[in-house]
């Protein structure tokens, strides 16, 4: 067998492997309409709904509404990873468009100093999706593993 | 397919596999079988049959890697029509490989083919399979020929430890004589078909 004909067959081994993985991954996303249904919690102020370590199921339904007192995955420009706070205040027009005021729970303020300047309100776009439930201490895990540069990276390529 | 787990296979060393490790034996034994119809029989391997179930992976992971990289210029809600299509893609093609695999190549690691040099006889084809349980010892080894008018099938049936001894050395002579017993038997009956 030619050498080239094996090589193919070795990668494309690998490949498949890694593809279906990737797949589910999206299928995932599909399925919670969320580009990041699942999330691991970086850091954690004081008494919070969240700790070091966490792993976050996220969903983003169109239909679910978003009420004071959910916790909620928001993405603001300019920064990379995503911030998981609960939603305090709610604001609704008769249109439809809504806008939203959160807060860590282990701060004193609100977000307002995390938003970019000028913006006071959280628009619909900015949520990632709403949190549904979670899994302690299995994410540190990832921390650890996030640790190592190529794995960085490789998450930070799969996950955009 | 099967990659000698033993180390580099040369017509002077003997191969050498942990005789308890079902996947190496039936490796060994694929690979000497291989061999042995490149060498001997001077059989030409053809791999039409490999080359699909390539062709399907590659496809595959075009589509996936597609994905990846869509999603990756136009972030999630943008990017939500081509994912579906890709993902339904990908799912598709991978029913299909396992249903190839299944039905279609069904354990089948060698065909070749045979041009008579003299041209006078048609080509003959050979198409070999091989079954080993999990933790059985009965090698099951199934050739296929195909005379070009007629096609017969014999297969044999034993223990592999007739092949290897207790070091795990792979007894090619022994191996060998049983495949071409069985070739010959198989050419022969195909001429008293005719």
């Amino acid at each position: 067998m030619h050498w080239s004909r094996k090589l193919i067959n070795r990668l494309l081994r690998y490949a498949i492997v890694v593809s279906t993985l990737l797949m589910l991954w999206k299928s995932l996303v599909l399925a919670t309409n969320c580009s990041r249904p699942i999330l691991v919690v970086l850091s954690s102020d004081g008494y919070s709904f969240y700790n070091l370590g966490d792993l976050f199921f996220v969903t983003n339904y169109p239909a679910d509404p978003i009420r004071t007192g959910d916790v909620v995955v928001f993405r603001i420009e300019g920064r990379f990873i995503p911030i998981v706070h609960r939603v305090i205040r709610v604001h609704e027009r008769e249109d439809g468009y809504v806008k939203f005021l959160t807060k860590g729970d282990g701060s004193q303020v609100d977000d307002r100093g995390l938003y970019p300047v000028g913006q006071l309100w959280l628009e619909r776009e900015q949520i990632v999706g709403k949190v549904k439930g979670y899994l302690p201490y299995l994410g540190l895990f990832v921390i650890l593993l996030s640790n190592l540069p190529l794995v960085d990276r490789l998450l930070s390529g799969v996950l955009a | 397919m099967s990659d000698t787990a033993a180390g580099v296979t040369t017509t002077d060393k003997p191969i050498k596999v942990n005789k308890w490790e079902t996947n190496a034996v039936k490796n060994a034994l694929d690979d000497a079988c291989k061999k042995y119809f490149k060498e001997t029989l001077n059989f030409a391997e053809d791999y039409k049959l490999m080359d699909g179930r390539l062709y399907i992976s590659f496809i595959a992971c075009l589509f996936s890697g597609y994905a990846l990289i869509y999603d990756w210029l136009n972030p999630f809600p943008k990017s939500r029509s081509i994912l579906i299509l890709c993902v339904i893609a990908y799912f598709i093609l991978m029913g299909i490989l396992t249903f190839y695999m299944q039905f279609i190549e069904r354990g089948k690691f060698y065909a070749g083919k045979l041009v008579d040099r003299a041209g006078v006889d048609p080509v003959s084809r050979c198409t070999v399979s091989s079954k080993l349980k999990k933790y059985d010892d009965k090698y099951q080894l199934t050739l296929d020929y195909n005379d070009g008018t007629d096609k017969t099938s014999k297969s044999l049936k034993k223990s592999i430890g007739n092949y290897f001894d207790e070091n795990g050395v792979l007894c090619y002579d022994r191996f060998t004589a049983d495949i071409r017993k069985m070739y010959d038997e198989a050419r022969l009956n195909a001429r008293k078909a005719k």
